[in-house]
């Protein structure tokens, strides 16, 4: 059973990060804006509230810190994603290019910054993890779920279910869901109902920039001790929890958690009692999300619910 | 506005090399710093140390330059200003070297070089040079290695892990001592087994791949993990950090003030390797155009026992260990011996190498 309980928790450092930086990339598509950018936003995120933290921690520690950096991952990557929508919605450049060009110019902007900025000059970021919770108490208590959820924990795992459930209302019972879904399905009928296009693009690209940002913090507090500028391409892998999950909030929490299941018993599968004693090699574990990933796509792919005119950049004046 | 910042742009050029050609002073003895800066906790940090050490007990001009990015044309650029600035010595810390002193042994013959951690070789690989004026230092891994499993087997752990980067030389000839120091403290305090999980993760970076499996250990209860690899050690950290009562064997320096975790570093000794090299240049007797391999006997290799955390491995311990290795009456296998740590020949240690 701890066996069950530990990969589980295990399961949960790799998933929630992908089901948030996911979430956000569904806002962005959904208004109609590609957004591969998620891993260079990540990355900033990540930086600027490392080097928060790495500046703070002297001071304060804990999860005031915690949250205090999650406003400083969340701001970052909003306005670092600023970039892009200018780009996508002004300019009405090819989103693929513009995508890459911040996922290029994170990385060497958070080496650049973290050599000027810390007195040693190297690019490592240190920051002490004092945000871990051992268990929350009275609900570690209670059989199973306690040992699930709320022992060896973070806040952010919390954060991350509650930006779900936030996200989909958002999305199917607000109005400004309404518009953002009809944006990235026919932005010309919106406009014509009098939607202001560019605002709700804008809205969309900046909420997923606030929230990939987050993800990169939320990435990098547990399964570190630095911050190293990288992510370790789990932008990317968040691009494909999307398209996994469908564009839709409860199906990308899914596939957030068989990704993170399945990564977890490829890293971890030598300490786990059952499946270390089985002829199986490493590399099989090792193929196993991708494999199954190819072949959900591949089943899915006939009906597959891409937003309409995700990637179309929007002209008022074309027909 | 335009034109304002480009005069000012154009200013600070002219500025700056102008500070450059007016350092008329030359430097006998310098330093070129790997990524990172003098005083990284590492490398560069140990290095510098040695050099100002000799040059303050016997008076002589020192300086270290900083290339201004991790390429080998940066490199030697650095290695051209400390030319330019008068350096007899050029000592460079890191394997990233290897390829910039393989070029400018011949650019520079009249200058000397310490390669610390690497041979000179040329970019692809395909040729190993050394001329007499550089003197490569390669370092006794495995002893290093050796005494960190000693020490944790002596301590009292039983389960242990070894969680390496990349399978190169280096990091294996750390492996395998880990695994045979083990096996001889065993032996000593008559443990009756000693399983041992044995890793390479294939990179030196911090991934939560390498956290999660270093997890995965420590619930299995792995009591110490021996985290060899750059970055990897970080992964390693985070998961003891998360874990209770776990600790983490540090690599190459004192890794102890990165996290509480870390009981003890398998230490190279590039203080010392520096001082001693340099001393031998200025006695005349350059060991230039061979390699030069540092172990226990000439203080090439350390565990750091003032921030030893481990209980039950006390200096005493460490002390007549050290002597042994010291005399040579230890023979511990190097990357050659075995094509895997499970087929070391250990008895009882019981190696699972995970792929």
């Amino acid at each position: 059973m701890s066996t069950i309980y530990f990969l589980f928790q295990q399961m949960l450092l790799f998933s929630i990060p992908l089901l948030i930086v996911a979430l956000g990339g569904m806002f962005s598509e959904r208004s109609g804006v590609v957004n591969i950018a998620l891993e260079g936003i990540m990355v900033m995120g990540a930086f600027c509230s490392i080097f928060f933290i790495n500046r703070m921690q002297d001071i304060m520690s804990g999860n005031l810190l915690l949250i205090l950096a999650i406003l400083v991952a969340a701001a970052s990557g909003m306005v670092f994603s600023l970039l892009h929508a200018y780009a996508a919605i002004n300019m009405r450049a090819d989103q693929t290019i513009s995508g890459t060009a911040l996922n290029m110019i994170a990385p060497a902007v958070a080496i650049y910054m973290a050599r000027t900025l810390q007195a040693n000059g190297v690019q490592q970021i240190n920051f002490n993890n004092t945000f871990r919770i051992r268990e929350v108490p009275l609900l570690s208590r209670i059989p199973v779920l306690g040992d699930l959820l709320f022992k060896n924990t973070y806040i952010t795992t919390y954060l991350g279910l509650a930006i779900l459930a936030v996200a989909a209302f958002m999305l199917y019972k607000t109005r400004f869901g309404l518009r953002l879904r009809a944006c990235g399905e026919h932005p010309q009928a919106a406009d014509s109902v009098g939607v202001n296009v560019y605002k709700i693009r804008y809205a969309g690209v900046m909420i997923s920039g606030a929230l990939a940002g987050l993800g990169g913090l939320v990435f990098v507090v547990p399964t570190s001790t630095n911050f190293n500028a990288t992510v370790a391409g789990y932008g990317f892998l968040a691009l494909a929890v999307l398209i996994f999950g469908q564009w839709k909030p409860l199906r990308i929490l899914f596939a957030a958690f068989f990704f993170g299941l399945m990564k977890t018993i490829a890293a971890s599968y030598s300490g786990l009692p059952l499946l270390k004693d089985m002829p199986i090699p490493s590399d099989i574990y090792k193929m196993v999300p991708y494999i199954a990933t190819l072949i959900v796509l591949a089943f899915t792919s006939r009906k597959s619910q891409a937003p309409r005119a995700s990637g179309v950049p929007y002209d008022k004046g074309s027909r | 506005m335009k034109k304002l910042l480009s005069v000012l742009l154009a200013l600070a050029l002219v500025l700056g090399m102008g500070a450059v050609a007016l350092a008329d002073d030359t430097f006998e003895l310098a330093l070129v710093t790997d990524i990172g800066t003098i005083d990284d906790k590492s490398f560069n940090q140990g290095a510098w140390e040695g050099l100002v050490q000799y040059a303050e007990e016997n008076n002589i001009s020192h300086k270290y330059y900083q290339p201004t990015e991790k390429t080998t044309d940066a490199y030697l650029d650095a290695i051209d200003q400390a030319v330019e600035g008068g350096a007899k010595i050029v000592v460079t810390p890191g394997f990233l070297f290897e390829e910039p002193i393989f070029m400018a042994q011949d650019m520079y013959p009249e200058v000397n070089f310490i390669l610390i951690d690497g041979e000179p070789h040329s970019g692809d690989y395909s040729e190993y040079r050394t001329n007499e004026n550089v003197a490569p230092i390669l370092y006794a891994e495995q002893q290093a290695g050796y005494l960190a499993g000693y020490a944790a087997v002596k301590a009292g752990c039983t389960k242990l892990g070894f969680m390496g980067g990349m399978a190169v030389p280096a990091v294996i000839r750390y492996g395998y001592g880990f695994v045979q120091g083990a096996e001889d403290a065993a032996k000593e305090v008559g443990a009756a087994e000693v399983t041992l999980n044995y890793h390479y993760t294939g990179g030196f970076d911090a991934t939560p791949e390498a956290q999660a499996l270093a997890a995965s250990w420590y619930n299995d209860g792995v009591e110490i993990i021996f985290g060899c690899g750059g970055a990897v050690g970080n992964s390693v950290m985070a998961a003891a950090e998360a874990a209770e009562g776990k600790y983490v064997i540090g690599v190459d320096v004192d890794q102890s003030i990165e996290s509480e975790t870390v009981v003890t570093s398998a230490m190279k000794g590039l203080k010392a390797s520096v001082y001693q090299t340099i001393a031998a240049y200025y006695a005349g007797e350059f060991p230039g155009g061979a390699t030069t391999v540092k172990d226990a006997s000439n203080d090439g290799v350390a565990l750091p026992m003032e921030s030893n955390k481990l209980e039950g491995f006390t200096q005493e311990d460490y002390d007549a260990l050290y002597a042994k290795l010291a005399a040579g009456e230890i023979t511990i296998p190097d990357n050659t011996t075995a094509d895997t740590a499970d087929a070391l020949g250990t008895e009882i240690v019981k190696v699972t190498v995970v792929d």
